[in-house]
């Protein structure tokens, strides 16, 4: 298949939905009796489906579905279970496991084998703390999961496993590093138990591109629409994604949260600030206290220098929970808007110390050392995110803009270049190359970038105002001067006030440029608007003493031969400017 | 999110942001292996009558047992046995004394370890006792769960040595079954890794018993493999077990920077770019970290290792053959050396900045001068030897006096054998071989080849490495194939190519030298020989390899199938290539093979003023042997010419130093010459004196005959047999004239019937 088709194909997967979302309450009866399940079981990815169930409608309360019926089985290992779940709340697993061992209920055996695997969990976290030496810290291992691994072969083997218990066998593959084993026996769980959505993030996590997540055949039902938007954000196809959400908010789930967080994230991913911020806005009013995403949504407000919002933001979390990553990175990012870089850099720490593998603090960290200009402290915190996930475009490109300040731009180039491969049409990336090669005087790979930049679409609207320059100092006028115009009509068209827009610029290099090829009109207007910028007014008006000199000359020479030089000069001052309409260049266009 | 199973564990490694691969300060820490060794040793300083034999046994093992990466306690008993057999049971008992038992008992150990060196032999700073203080240093430090921990892991690695290794309790065995299809690391070593037979090699295939290395193990083993790579290629591990041992020490430590230049070079060795960049980036970005901890020079460190890493880069590119991209990196460099005021740096980079222009095949004498001047004034030895050494190759092709350049290269060695730089005395040695070669002098040629060769490396005492494997080597060795093929003995070239073959395999980087001079040999055989067919594959693989090479022995194959206007065209073209990268000693070839031409086409007098430019450009480059060449050329022009008298002269001239140094067909040739100018003269020779003067070509014939017959070389042995036959017929001497036209006629039978008599006019 080729890939067109294939993303066709994925099109028109992304609008249709299962027919299930037709009935809304059914989805809720199903949801309850869910979280009572996993509320059974000690998971707590119930959370999500509690989430999605508060966002629909209540039912009556004959439809509230009844808790399962218990089986002989289960009454058998009432006791043990009661007591093993309370040891299991209070986090002791080896005691939980003690009791529950010989317990034949699937739902005791799931928390058996749960209990031994936290514990194994607990353990080995523990004992990172004091290995023996730093090069063990990446021998340390959960020793329980070579043992549940045996045990949980022979139980599958034998057809023994319900829908948890698949979930946990896959965990335990995973936690092995049997990933092809680990994938088919989540799909097997998905099948054996649609409705529990742990098991579907574990597969989200497992699926690296578009053809596995084909070749996976998975139970139909609405989760799956769920888990497709999850998965197609994860795989950066964010078109995709954001129609799938679409058509699930359409459905009737418009008061989730869960959705509406991760439209907001999907919109974060493809940069339509406005859009994420309005989202992550609605989102804070329907769940003030909710910490997840905010570290997305602080990243926004710093991306559109909002302070106070920032700060409020900050407060905010801190009064909720100090101590979450979030909270941190959005602390982070508040004292870098406020350029308190130092302090910035230590909040992004303590998210560390929280978490060494979030992703986005050793990048942040990363850009605070830059600003700080400590920049060896840079690279080590950059290459720890590219360690963390090699598909970091931001911490390649940080590594470039580091090593260009070192004044390497040969060096900088393998970085840039890495991250252009990983974000194929995002124009920063382009700039940063094109930059580089100029630095390097290699024009021409440079307006290759710049041009290449431009053509995927701009974000900092830099990439011609550069063009144009190269094309100047090459001498390449004509090609200067279209770049010029399509970078005015770019500035003016798209309304927004920009702080670096070299407008100026381009007027005087354009009044220039048609004063040279005689197209006195088009220099006059152009010299006139030059007039409205600071810094080129002196040269605007300068021009336009030197097109009217010539005008009176050409029509001296031309019409009136007998009238003398010597006195028209004055007459220009006097004679005014014929008006011109506003700017208008579209008969110049390319 | 994540999912919630990701462990929330607290990195200990970070603090302040910045990850201290060591924060405990130490290097090494205790492992039961350890302890085994500590315990060995702890017996050996104890018990004092010992077999003096068994005493140095032991000695002589305690430093690898130390270095090398742990063993499992099976291996390190049988190691100790083929020592020392008694000390076996002594460490047995000791070990399993301490497992046995209680963690008291491993505490007691430890308590009494310093007892027992304090009155021996071990002195605190030696070897020995460094290493017991570490241990102990480093036990001291573990806290009670840690001790316990090693405690326990004692226990296991004591009992895993009491059974025999497959045979695990059954729930282990049934996991075993598991994962034995998804590990392929537990599979122990193919055969490939046995016949590197080391110690150390031979159980890094089995992944169960070995934990990670420490970090006193994993430098000692990058800086082993790194020497190897570097001096003799075949004896490190191969590319994809080096690539996996290092991709593992890079799983327990990430911040092991060495670890990723290793994986450079390793990548190099395979020609993979798109790794190598990566890792040497990946280097360079970890080294900077340490530069940045600023051990005594802070700032300075930091900014030094960029220079060398974007230098670095610049050879990488070099390496790969992309100049531009070199040349950019190489500009970045110096740049950035010169804000620094880095002199040394800015060397380095000189010298590289010459290397590249010369790889482009422009003129860099004028940069290398400069280059050797500065070096020299900041007592840079190396990079000032390099320079000269790329100065007197250059200087060879472009002929400057012989004596100035083995004077500057008698000048540098001096300076090698003081600093021992091994490694410039071999280029030395190598060039210097090159060098008389060229002129045509080949005996002087192999013994310098000898010496190379028969010189026991300066640094072979290190690892026991005998033959090394770098360029100078393989560039004697080819050497001196080629000149055992000149001489006809081609039994001993099959062997140097063989030996060849072996320490340089085709992957490698110089690979492409011999397989080029065996190439070279195998058409130069299958031509004399005269079997045209044969050599005509060659061509095409020489062309491969040396574009320029390559057309000229098409050229020669061409106009020895008579196709001669297809061969002028071909030399017309070699020789603009020639003047182009100013190769001489091709134009010169060029200009004789087109004199050659010149008389298929009986233009002889067109062939004067071609052998007279060749024979001053000869004179001028000092190309003794060539000169010769030329000058047998021209002696055939004027024989042709019909001046027998100034032809002989000219032979006889050149006769002496043909013999002396010349190829054995070159010899035959002169004489072959010789005796045709000979019998011509006879002719005009009075009566009396004419029937001496024949005897005289008869017996230089006979000479000439041996050359060929060695040489294998049929259609000029045909020939000399009919002027032989001739002669004979002139001095009646019926008998041996017919044994010689007998001869003739085998030979001619047995030779393709296109090329006819005087088809080999020299």
């Amino acid at each position: 298949m080729t890939h067109s088709s294939s993303l066709e194909d994925t099109r028109n997967m992304a609008a249709t939905l299962s027919g299930e979302f037709a009935d809304l309450a059914q989805i809720k009866k199903q949801l309850i009796s869910v979280i009572a399940q996993c509320k059974e079981r000690g998971l707590v990815h119930s959370v999500k489906a509690s989430e999605l169930a508060f966002s629909l409608p209540s039912l009556p309360l004959d439809e509230v579905p009844p808790a399962l019926p218990l089986t002989e089985e289960d009454a058998l290992d009432l006791d043990a279970l009661c007591l093993a779940k309370s040891y299991f709340d209070l986090k002791e697993y080896d005691r939980a496991a003690y009791f529950l061992r010989g317990c034949r209920s699937q739902k005791a055996y799931f928390l058996y084998m749960y209990s031994r695997y936290l514990s194994g969990e607990k353990k080995k976290d523990d004992e990172t703390v004091d290995s023996l030496g730093p090069l063990e810290k990446g021998q340390v291992r959960n020793e329980a999961l070579r043992e549940l691994r045996v045990e949980l072969s022979k139980k599958h083997s034998a057809g023994e496993l319900d829908g948890f218990a698949l979930y946990l066998y896959g965990v335990v593959l995973r936690k092995l590093d049997l990933l092809k084993e680990a994938v088919n026996i989540f799909v097997a769980a998905t099948h054996a138990l649609p409705l529990h959505w742990g098991a579907w993030l574990e597969l989200c996590n497992l699926i690296t591109n578009t053809e596995m997540l084909k070749s996976l055949s998975l139970p139909d039902c609405w989760v799956r629409d769920f888990f497709m938007a999850h998965v197609y954000t994860e795989l950066q196809m964010i078109k995709e994604a954001l129609q799938k959400y679409q058509s699930l908010t359409e459905a009737g789930l418009t008061k989730s949260t869960y959705i509406i967080s991760q439209i907001a994230v999907a919109y974060h991913n493809i940069r339509d600030i406005d859009q994420a911020l309005g989202l992550f806005n609605e989102l804070r009013e329907q769940d003030p206290f909710r910490i997840e995403n905010m570290d997305t949504f602080s990243n926004l407000l710093y991306v559109r220098s909002m302070k106070p919002e920032l700060s409020y933001l900050a407060h905010n979390l801190v009064e909720i929970d100090k101590y979450r990553v979030e909270t941190c990175c959005v602390i982070g990012n508040y004292y870098s808007l406020r350029s308190q870089h130092e302090k910035a850099a230590l909040y992004f720490q303590r998210a560390l110390k929280l978490n060494p593998r979030c992703l986005g603090a050793w990048t942040l960290m990363g850009h605070e050392y830059m600003e700080m200009k400590n920049t060896s402290a840079a690279i080590q915190a950059y290459r720890h995110a590219i360690e963390v996930n090699k598909r970091d475009y931001r911490a390649w490109y940080g590594l470039g803009q580091t090593y260009e300040i070192l004044k390497m731009p040969f060096y900088s180039l393998y970085y840039y270049r890495k991250a252009h491969q990983l974000r194929p049409n995002d124009s920063r990336m382009l700039v940063a190359l094109g930059e580089c090669y100029e630095k390097l005087s290699q024009q021409i790979e440079a307006k290759k970038c710049y041009w290449r930049a431009y053509s995927v679409g701009d974000v900092e609207r830099m990439a011609l105002l550069k063009l144009a320059k190269l094309h100047e100092q090459l001498n390449e006028s004509d090609d200067a001067a279209q770049c010029y115009i399509i970078y005015i009509q770019d500035i003016f068209s798209c309304g927004e006030q920009l702080e670096h827009a070299e407008v100026s610029t381009a007027l005087r290099y354009l009044g220039q440029y048609y004063f040279k090829n005689k197209l006195y009109d088009e220099a006059s207007l152009c010299a006139q608007r030059c007039c409205d910028y600071n810094d080129a007014r002196e040269e605007g008006k300068a021009l336009l003493r030197q097109i009217s000199a010539v005008r009176e000359q050409g029509e001296s020479s031309s019409t009136d031969l007998s009238l003398p030089i010597v006195f028209n000069p004055l007459s220009n001052t006097t004679t005014p400017v014929r008006r011109v309409a506003p700017l208008d260049l579209s008969s110049v266009t390319p | 999110m994540a999912s919630v199973h990701e462990s929330l564990y607290f990195n200990p490694m970070i603090s302040n942001g910045v990850v201290q691969a060591n924060i405990f300060g130490i290097k090494d820490w205790v492992t039961p292996y350890k302890i085994a060794l500590l315990a060995l040793l702890h017996e050996m300083s104890t018990t004092k009558p010992m077999a003096l034999l068994d005493r140095r046994r032991l000695n002589k093992l305690i430093l690898p047992l130390q270095q090398g990466p742990d063993l499992t306690f099976e291996q390190l008993l049988s190691t100790v046995e083929e020592c020392c057999a008694p000390m076996v049971n002594a460490v047995k008992l000791r070990l399993f004394l301490m497992a046995d038992r209680e963690l008291q008992d491993m505490e007691h150990f430890f308590a009494i370890l310093p007892n027992a060196f304090s009155d021996s032999e071990a002195y605190k700073t030696s070897v020995v006792g460094l290493y017991m203080r570490q241990m102990l240093l480093a036990y001291n430090k573990l806290s009670f769960s840690q001790v316990y921990k090693l405690y326990k892991t004692l226990q296991q690695y004591c009992r895993q040595g009491q059974r025999p290794p497959r045979d695990f309790s059954t729930l282990a065995a049934e996991d075993m079954e598991l994962t034995s299809n998804d590990d392929p690391g537990a599979d122990p070593m193919d055969g490939e890794e046995l016949d590197a037979g080391s110690l150390h090699q031979s159980d890094l295939g089995c992944d169960e018993a070995r934990g990670p290395l420490s970090q006193k193990q994993a430098e000692y083993f990058l800086a082993r493999q790194a020497y190897l790579l570097k001096n003799d290629e075949n004896k490190a591990m191969r590319p994809a077990t080096l690539q996996e041992e290092l991709n593992n020490i890079l799983k327990f430590n990430p911040d092991f920077a060495e670890a990723h230049y290793l994986s450079y070079l390793n990548s190099v060795r395979v020609q993979d770019l798109y790794i190598s960049t990566h890792s040497l980036l990946h280097y360079f970005d970890r080294l900077i970290l340490c530069g940045g901890e600023g051990k005594s020079n802070g700032d300075e460190g930091y900014g030094r290792s960029l220079r060398y890493a974007v230098l670095n880069l610049a050879t990488l590119h070099c390496r790969f053959g992309h100049y531009q991209q070199a040349d950019l990196a190489l500009q970045e460099a110096i740049r950035i050396a010169q804000e620094a005021n880095d002199h040394v740096c800015l060397q380095h980079c000189l010298s590289w900045l010459y290397t590249l222009e010369q790889m482009k095949g422009s003129d860099s004498v004028t940069l290398t001068e400069d280059s050797v001047k500065m070096a020299a004034h900041f007592c840079l030895p190396y990079l000032a030897s390099l320079g000269v050494q790329s100065l007197v190759q250059q200087g060879a092709t472009q002929g400057i006096p012989a004596n100035r350049l083995l004077d500057a290269l008698r000048g540098t060695d001096v300076v090698h054998w003081k600093q021992s730089l091994s490694e410039l005395v071999e280029i030395s040695l190598a060039q210097t071989a090159s060098i008389w070669r060229l002129y045509g002098k080949s005996t002087m040629a192999q013994q310098q080849v000898q010496l190379l060769l028969g010189m026991a490396s300066l640094e072979s005492v290190n690892y026991g490495v005998q033959q090394n494997n770098t360029e100078p080597f393989a560039i004697a060795l080819c050497h001196l194939a080629e000149l055992h093929a000149d001489q006809g003995l081609y039994g001993a070239v099959g062997d140097i190519i063989k030996h060849l073959k072996q320490q340089f395999p085709s992957h490698t980087q110089h690979s492409k030298l011999w397989m080029l001079c065996d190439l070279k040999i195998q058409f130069e055989k299958a031509m004399n020989s005269g079997k045209f067919h044969l050599a005509e594959p060659h061509v095409t693989a020489i062309g491969a390899l040396d574009s320029m090479e390559g057309l000229y022995r098409k050229a020669q194959l061409l106009r020895a199938l008579n196709q001669m206007s297809e061969a002028s065209k071909i030399l017309q073209q070699v020789q603009q290539l020639g003047v182009k990268k100013r190769n001489t000693e091709m134009i010169i070839r060029v200009m004789l093979a087109t004199a050659e031409l010149h008389w298929d086409s009986s233009g002889f007098s067109a062939s004067l003023p071609l052998l007279l430019q060749a024979l001053t450009l000869t004179h001028t480059h000092n190309l003794q042997s060539l000169e010769s060449e030329t000058i047998l050329h021209l002696a055939f022009t004027q024989l042709m010419l019909g001046v027998p008298e100034q032809a002989l002269a000219l032979v006889q001239a050149v006769l002496e130093s043909v013999l002396a140094h010349g190829a054995l067909l070159k010899k035959g040739r002169a004489l072959l010459l010789m005796a045709r100018c000979q019998a011509v003269l006879a002719t005009s020779a009075p009566e009396e004196l004419r029937l001496g003067k024949v005897e005289m070509a008869v017996q230089t014939l006979a000479e000439a005959a041996v050359f060929f017959t060695q040489l294998g070389c049929k259609p000029r042995l045909r020939d000399v047999y009919y002027l032989q036959a001739r002669l004979y017929h002139t001095l009646g001497n019926v008998q041996e004239r017919n044994k010689c036209a007998l001869l003739f006629r085998l030979l001619n039978q047995e030779l393709p019937p296109g090329s006819s008599i005087a088809a080999t006019p020299l």
